[in-house]
């Protein structure tokens, strides 16, 4: 609160000094002298406007010494009025004159957009910030074609995934690369424990603040990102900040502040009918017991005395008699006890809170005319869904441009976050929230009769006196939720600073000399504690694990365009760019905590240390030329010769073994320009570009074998790790090196038209593109008993293709009303047409039932694991891993404990997709006067998930499903038995059913993948623009919601969601957190 | 002015002047963490611990599943005890562990020791690669030797006979005898040498174990026997590791930790031991498994082979030869060594039953495999001891029959081209080369 107030005292220090300013008025009237309504007008060079009211008058206070007015409304051409010496203006917009419009491109080189042989979309700030996402990342789905964002869930601090033309790399990071300010900036998630457990990570862009953005370019193709090299070929994330503008004295503060309110969304499908048992018998929780195959709740009551024929053991109760695990007593059959029926207590949804955000940014700037600032500053304080679950950031911004010539522009950026978070234990693990949350049997209550608003800051919901736990399973199994957020947290601290200096100098048209040096400099310290007495780590257990990054960026360009003839124009740049990447990781695993309550590092017994160093380097040379002729044709040819360390040998250094060089070539033909008469068209352009990437290992170290501390261990506990008893060790790397590895190489054809119609009322870009992979470099399995698990080899190919089509609509422009909408529709394809020889798939991510893998012939990252056997399986038909024709085959096998289930298949099948169909994003904004509206629908078709939840919570009996079928009659399931005739065998799916291969835990995945497609309400608002006055130069109040409706045929939370995270195995759900929804109060204000 | 084009100058230098080689070369790609070479005092402890873990591990777990000292009753494990969950893929671990952790390892070693002629190292490691070998053929039957552990150059190892890997097994054990006997070389083992930190007479003892147990597999009693006489004089001799305390536990207690209710105490071993009434070990053994449990500690004896196995050996050698006497003092001897290993009391108690000791003139061979069943609990020895004598008599789970063998791992299925198809496998009928 104190850094808030401070927030404000700054502001109003600025508004002191706010400088003396004239009014200015006007009216602005279309060609036919009708008033144009909701027009902007904005002071040129700043950030302040207004718009014009529905007689199209305006009245705007202007500062001294700013003496233009910037006018634009859509579907009519930007004037800019002069208002030096007047303070009344009367404006007429002329239709249609639109197209001059500069695009930012590769290394920022602004080009005309007409120009481009390649596809690149610009999102506006507006459309970043009205979203109410705090992750620049999430602010981006459905406002382009050709991306795909995945959020982790709803874990406030957790990342979120973003891909750009689907996948690229088989198994290197396929995330596109994140360019701030013509730098190269570091996305990275850096997980701490195993990708399906441990708790939710960010993605590092999450660390700049979505107000300082002044637009997003993102750059889709091979040719669009050519110049970017290697790094590039997962596609670009262009993204340009605000900085003071230069060319007025304009001052200005701009204050906003937003509040949201949060909360889950959908949840598992959990029975509440039967209780903690096997085999139909109740079991306390002192018997360890997993699972609910108990009674029906309805037949149990309480009862109190520990001579209770039914009475749980000696362990249950305490020393004055009393039983522990429930303040009413222990069940027993009803009519045996108290009388009291058996309470059905929800263990899920109440557990969870509303979270809030409270967001506040105040951007300072001003400039003149060789001299411009803006300094911004930010506070996030937002605390999650999940009880003391937090994400707090602070951001710092400063960005000023000094011209002292004509000729010469020096700009410096510095970009200073601190984040906090804390964070909660997830998916796969004994800690994981969900996990000991879901499977907990309605007959026990983890707030032990707590209301749940205070449940989790009460110590004996979670942990009786001797510090033992409290949970379902008499202090086994998995941890209590309340245990969870109170003595299974972790805390991270990131300390992080970036920026440029940029040095521009012309010489003349023809050579103008950049240098852009950046840096990115992060420190991420992580504390995860697990308290005594931890599932995961029962003697407690405390790790320390710190991220260094740092990332240098420099480029040197020479460029340079002008006219050679009236016909005839030419742009060039050459450069030279060098890169480096370094993250150090030190991590401090302290075991066996000497008493509890002290969660230090300091009380760990044992404590042992890792160093781990990942770095690279490349240098780069480029060069691009591009020609126009007759404002019609444009061709444009790129080079680039890369130098990768990562393809260095060691101990055999050849630089020639680094090198690489790729070239690319785009047109662009705007065939408008040869019509007469276009009729409807206004603008209509082709384009088609074809370009090669090459692209180095994903790792570095991938030339040479090394020898790694031993991690010993089978997967069923947790490893041991060097050095035991005082002795150390290494042993080889399971992963072979390769030191005959060469570049890998992309190469891509795209082709697309940019069509308008009606003075651009209508507008369509269309790209379709296909990109052939070879020799790609991944880490191909050796069969063990060659003494490697897997070898770096080239010798991938890929095929990936794909439709992006933008929509831009203006259904309705009336003088007091504008509709504008966008449909982004994304499809894109990624077939893995080979893995290495002999191999047939490659493990990305997942488990042993399921996981998700590259299979020969299937698309990228296929869900694979077991199936039901098929009468096709063995046969000739059966040519492939993918599930054989035929009908389930039924195990007849009077002697199985499975007869009458279905057989499962020895081999396992590509059992699910989970890339979608494709994603549709219809983005619309309403004006009415000062009154604006928006709502963004973000359609997901397809897409698998495994939802390994309802997998898991079928053996526990605790989904709807297993209180559905384990009543059923006997009905035969669907198949046919050995000999081919239909299956006539009966059978009731209770638990010897999903406890058997077929349902939790058991060798089949098959029968829980499910649909992940969604269509959902990502955004929805209202906003109100606040006229200026006295003390304001306006502003805006606007309330807005996000995610707050879907519908989904998942069976399980929200669909969005991801248990690894970031990572290239996606399409997983193991107790995954629930996503949320929010709603935003939203002010901004101007001084 | 001028200044700033001279900065811009010197920017434009760190660019260039810096060389290409030196920018991108040197150590940039050297894994600072991870040496590419290890001296051989670095793989010892490494392969060591690896071997210790894997057989306490998967090889403890699945056998003592299969001959039913312990019960899968929750999740993944409820199917593994059914048989129906034991999917190849359930074995990958197993394998790796065998291969790339501890064969590999050795092999790395043995060049090591072979190059500077190290001889009592590379000795241990014949043994110790003699019992590594025997343990995965003894659960796979052929698998690869002769072209494994070439990396890529062979990437799919052709599979060795299990008959040729036991004459490998006795082949490696009589070198390593000879090289512990002989010359120990410039350097000898250390405390890197987790076992016996390198004693040539322990060694020499494991090595005539490990012998007995390989010959006794192959139906040579009388070379057993001889064996086994110049194996281990006292459980003081066994070949086996101690797990330190929580930070490295022993493999029960890990799994116990992480899969609390997975395994549990079998009732076919309580039926047996109850009408034994041999409750003082049971009082031990048969206790819900999870971290409390008294035998199935953190620091944990996890033991590879032992006194009372050689004691076991010469029993059912000498009464297969029939030397009756010597067959009886060594059952007594095995049973009660067993007693001691699990620190219960009343052994003089347990045989004073007729049942138990009904002289050497009453003793069967059922009675000896009965009592070394129970003595060598958890150790994974005793699925071999079924498969030869078919002691105890156990019912299958499900279906008609136990498994008599383990499916390969996925892993050589999917890649290596010269394992065997996929599925042909049959693991309730097709028996391992000794078992036929």
């Amino acid at each position: 609160m104190k850094k808030v107030l401070l927030l404000f005292v700054m502001f109003f220090v600025c508004v002191g000094v706010s400088m003396a300013q004239k009014t200015v008025t006007g009216t602005i009237l279309d060609s036919e002298g009708f008033p144009v309504i909701g027009a902007n007008v904005l002071i040129k060079g700043s950030t302040v406007g207004t718009i014009s009211d529905v007689d199209g008058s305006f009245s705007l206070n202007v500062p001294e010494g700013s003496n233009t007015l910037v006018v634009s409304y859509t579907g009519f051409g930007t004037q800019e009025i002069d208002v030096s010496g007047t303070n009344n203006v009367s404006i007429t917009l002329a239709e249609g004159v639109t197209l001059s419009e500069a695009v930012v491109t590769a290394l920022g080189i602004e080009r005309s957009e007409k120009a481009l042989g390649y596809a690149v979309q610009e999102v506006a700030a507006e459309d970043i910030t009205r979203s109410g996402a705090t992750n620049p990342v999430d602010a981006l789905v459905g406002k382009a074609s050709g991306i795909q964002v995945t959020r982790s869930s709803g874990s406030v601090g957790g990342g979120s995934r973003i891909l750009v033309r689907g996948v690229t790399s088989m198994v290197g990071d396929n995330q596109p690369l994140i360019v701030i300010d013509g730098v190269r900036t570091n996305n990275d998630t850096q997980l701490s424990q195993a990708s399906t457990a441990g708790t939710a990570a960010s993605n590092r862009l999450m660390d700049l603040n979505p107000e300082d953005i002044e637009s997003i370019n993102v750059l889709k193709g091979a040719a669009a990102t050519a110049l970017y090299g290697t790094a590039g070929a997962t596609g670009v994330i262009l993204i340009t900040t605000k900085k003071g503008k230069s060319g007025g004295d304009a001052f200005n503060v701009n204050l906003t502040t937003s509040y949201s309110f949060d909360n889950i969304t959908q949840m598992a499908n959990l029975q509440d009918e039967y209780a903690q048992g096997w085999g139909g018998a109740y079991l306390d929780p002192s018997t360890g017991l997993s699972t609910s195959w108990g009674p029906r709740i309805g037949d149990l009551e309480y009862a109190t005395d520990p001579s209770h024929p039914n009475a749980p053991g000696a362990s249950a109760f305490d020393a004055d008699g009393n039983y522990i695990y429930d303040n009413n007593g222990f069940l027993v059959p009803a009519g045996t006890g108290n009388g009291t029926p058996a309470n059905i207590y929800n263990n899920v949804e109440p557990f969870f809170q509303t979270g809030n955000q409270f967001n506040t940014s105040l951007a300072i700037e001003g400039g003149g005319e060789t001299a411009s600032f803006r300094l911004s500053l930010s506070n996030l304080d937002a605390t999650g869904v999940i009880p003391n679950e937090e994400y707090d950031r602070k951001t710092v911004k400063l960005a000023s441009t000094i011209k002292p010539t004509d000729a010469l522009s020096i700009g410096a950026s510095v970009n200073y976050t601190k984040s906090d978070y804390v964070r909660v234990q997830q998916g796969s693990n004994t800690s994981g929230l969900l996990l000991g949350m879901l499977r907990t049997p309605v007959s026990f209550d983890n707030a032990n009769g707590f209301d749940p608003s205070v449940a989790f800051n009460e110590t004996s919901t979670y942990q009786f006196d001797d510090f033992s736990q409290r949970n379902y399973r008499g202090g086994g199994g998995y941890d209590n939720p309340y245990w969870t957020v109170n003595n299974a947290l972790g805390n991270e601290t990131v300390d992080r600073t970036f920026g440029n200096l940029r040095t521009d100098y012309a010489f003349s048209q023809w050579a103008n000399l950049g240098l852009n040096l950046g840096f990115d400099l992060t420190t991420d310290r992580r504390q995860q504690d697990f308290e005594i007495n931890s599932r995961t780590a029962p003697g407690g257990r405390i790790l320390i694990n710190e991220f260094a990054t740092r990332v240098f960026d420099n480029n040197l360009t020479l460029s340079g365009s002008g006219l050679l003839n009236d016909n005839f124009n030419l742009s060039y740049v050459v450069g030279a760019n060098a890169f480096s990447y370094n993250v150090e990781e030190q991590d401090t695993d302290g075991d066996g905590l000497l008493f509890p309550g002290h969660l230090d590092i300091n009380n760990a017994t044992n404590i042992t240390h890792f160093n781990d160093i990942t770095r690279y380097r490349t240098l780069g040379f480029f060069g691009q030329v591009e020609a126009g002729i007759n404002n019609m044709l444009y061709l444009t040819l790129s080079a680039r010769q890369d130098y990768d360390s990562r393809l260095g040998n060691p101990n055999d250094f050849k630089l020639g073994d680094t090198g690489f060089f790729y070239p690319s070539a785009s047109a662009a033909f705007v065939f408008s320009e040869m019509m007469d008469n276009t009729g409807p068209l206004s603008f209509g352009k082709v384009r088609l570009s074809w370009a090669q990437v090459g692209a180095g290992p994903p790792q570095p170290y991938s030339i040479v074998n090394a020898f790694v501390p031993p991690s010993i261990g089978d997967g069923w506990g947790d490893n041991i790790s060097f050095p035991v008893s005082g002795v150390g060790g290494f042993d080889q790397s399971s992963l072979l090196g390769n030191d005959a590895l060469t570049p890998e190489l992309s190469t891509t054809i795209e082709a697309g038209v940019d069509l308008r119609f009606f003075n651009d009322k209508i507008g369509l870009d269309a790209t379709v593109y296909r990109t052939n992979t070879k020799d790609a470099i991944l880490n191909a399995s050796l069969p063990s008993s060659t003494g490697f698990q897997n070898i770096w080899l080239n010798s991938g190919e890929m095929t990936s293709k794909g439709v992006e089509i933008t929509l831009n609509l203006v259904p309705v422009s009336t003088s007091n009303f504008q509709w504008n909408s966008q449909i982004n529709f994304t499809k894109s394809e990624n077939i893995v047409n080979k893995l290495a020889p002999g191999i047939e798939r490659l493990f990305l991510a997942g488990f042993s039932s399921a996981g998700t893998y590259l299979v020969e012939g299937n698309q990228y990252g296929a869900i694979f694991g077991g199936a039901y056997l098929r009468e096709d399986a063995g046969t000739e038909n059966d040519t492939d891993l993918n599930i054989p024709g035929g009908a389930v085959v039924i195990n007849d096998d009077p002697a199985s404990s499975e007869y009458g289930f279905q057989a499962v298949d020895p081999t396992q099948r590509a059992i699910g997709n989970p890339n979608p169909d494709f994603i549709l994003g219809w983005n619309n904004s309403f004006t009415f006067g000062k009154l604006s509206a928006n709502f963004l629908l973000d359609w997901r078709e397809g897409g698998d998930l495994w939802n390994g939840t309802a997998w898991a919570l079928s053996f526990f009996g605790r989904s709807q499903l297993t209180a559905d079928t384990r009543e059923e009659a006997p009905t035969p399931i669907e198949g046919v038995l050995s000999d081919g005739t239909p299956n006539d065998i009966p059978v009731t799916r209770d638990q010897s059913y999903w406890t058997s291969s077929l349902g939790g835990f058991g060798a089949v995945g098959e029968q829980f993948v499910q649909d992940g497609g969604w269509i959902r309400l990502r955004e929805v608002g209202l906003n109100y623009r606040l006229s200026g006055n006295s003390w304001t130069k306006g502003g805006s109040i606007g309330i807005s919601g996000r995610n707050l409706w879907f519908t989904t045929e998942y069976d399980g939370i929200d669909p969005e969601t991801s248990l690894t995270g970031t990572g290239n195995g996606q399409g997983f759900d193991y107790f995954n957190m629930p996503s949320s929804k929010s709603v935003i109060v939203k002010l901004s204000l101007n001084f | 002015m001028k200044n700033f084009i001279k900065i811009l100058l010197v920017g434009t230098m760190f660019l260039t002047i810096t060389s290409c080689e030196d920018f991108i070369g040197g150590d940039v790609n050297a894994d600072p963490n991870n040496p590419p070479d290890i001296p051989i005092v670095g793989s010892f402890p490494a392969f060591e611990v690896a071997l210790v873990d894997v057989y306490g591990g998967a090889f403890s777990r699945f056998n003592s599943m299969l001959v039913q000292q312990v019960e899968g009753v929750a999740r993944q494990w409820s199917s593994f005890n059914q048989y129906t969950g034991l999917t190849p893929n359930r074995f990958d671990a197993a394998w790796n562990n065998v291969y790339e952790n501890v064969l590999n390892e050795m092999k790395i070693a043995r060049g090591k020791a072979q190059a500077q002629n190290f001889f009592h190292y590379e000795g241990v490691i014949d043994i110790l690669e003699a019992f590594t070998l025997m343990a995965a053929a003894d659960v796979w039957d052929d698998m690869p030797y002769s072209e494994a552990l070439q990396g890529f150059t062979n990437a799919s190892p052709a599979y060795d006979s299990q008959e040729s890997i036991y004459s490998t097994v006795l082949q490696l054990l009589d070198a390593g005898i000879a090289k512990m006997n002989g010359e120990s070389g410039l350097v000898t083992p250390g405390s890197e040498e987790v076992f016996y930190r390198g004693n040539a007479t322990s060694w020499v003892k494991a090595a005539n174990a490990i012998k007995a147990r390989a010959l006794l597999h192959t139906g040579d009693y009388m070379g057993a026997m001889a064996a086994a006489q110049s194996a281990f004089e006292s459980a003081a001799d066994n070949l086996q590791f101690q797990y330190p305390d929580l930070n490295a536990a022993g493999q029960w207690y890990r799994f116990n930790r992480d899969r609390t209710g997975d395994l549990e105490f079998h009732p076919t071993m309580r039926d047996m031991m109850t009408a034994n009434n041999d409750l003082d070990r049971l009082a031990m053994l048969d206790q819900t498994f999870n971290t409390s449990h008294p035998y199935l500690v953190a620091d944990f004896l996890q033991e590879l082979i032992t006194y009372r196995e050689v004691q076991f050996i010469i029993a059912e050698c000498a009464f297969r030869n029939g030397n009756a006497d010597a067959a009886h003092e060594a059952y007594l001897k095995g049973i009660e060594a067993s007693f001691a290993r699990i620190g219960a009391g009343g052994y003089a108690d347990y045989v004073g039953q007729a049942s138990i000791d009904p002289g050497a003139a009453g003793l069967t061979l059922e009675r000896i495999m009965m009592e070394k069943y129970i003595a060598m609990y958890l150790q994974p020895e005793n699925y071999s001891d079924y498969r030869r004598t078919n002691v105890p008599n156990l019912a299958p789970v499900s279906g008609a029959n136990v498994p008599v063998r383990w499916d390969y791992p996925s892993t050589e299925y999917l890649f290596n081209s010269n394992a065997p198809e996929d599925g042909s496998v049959n693991v309730f009928n097709d028996r391992v080369w000794w078992n036929r």
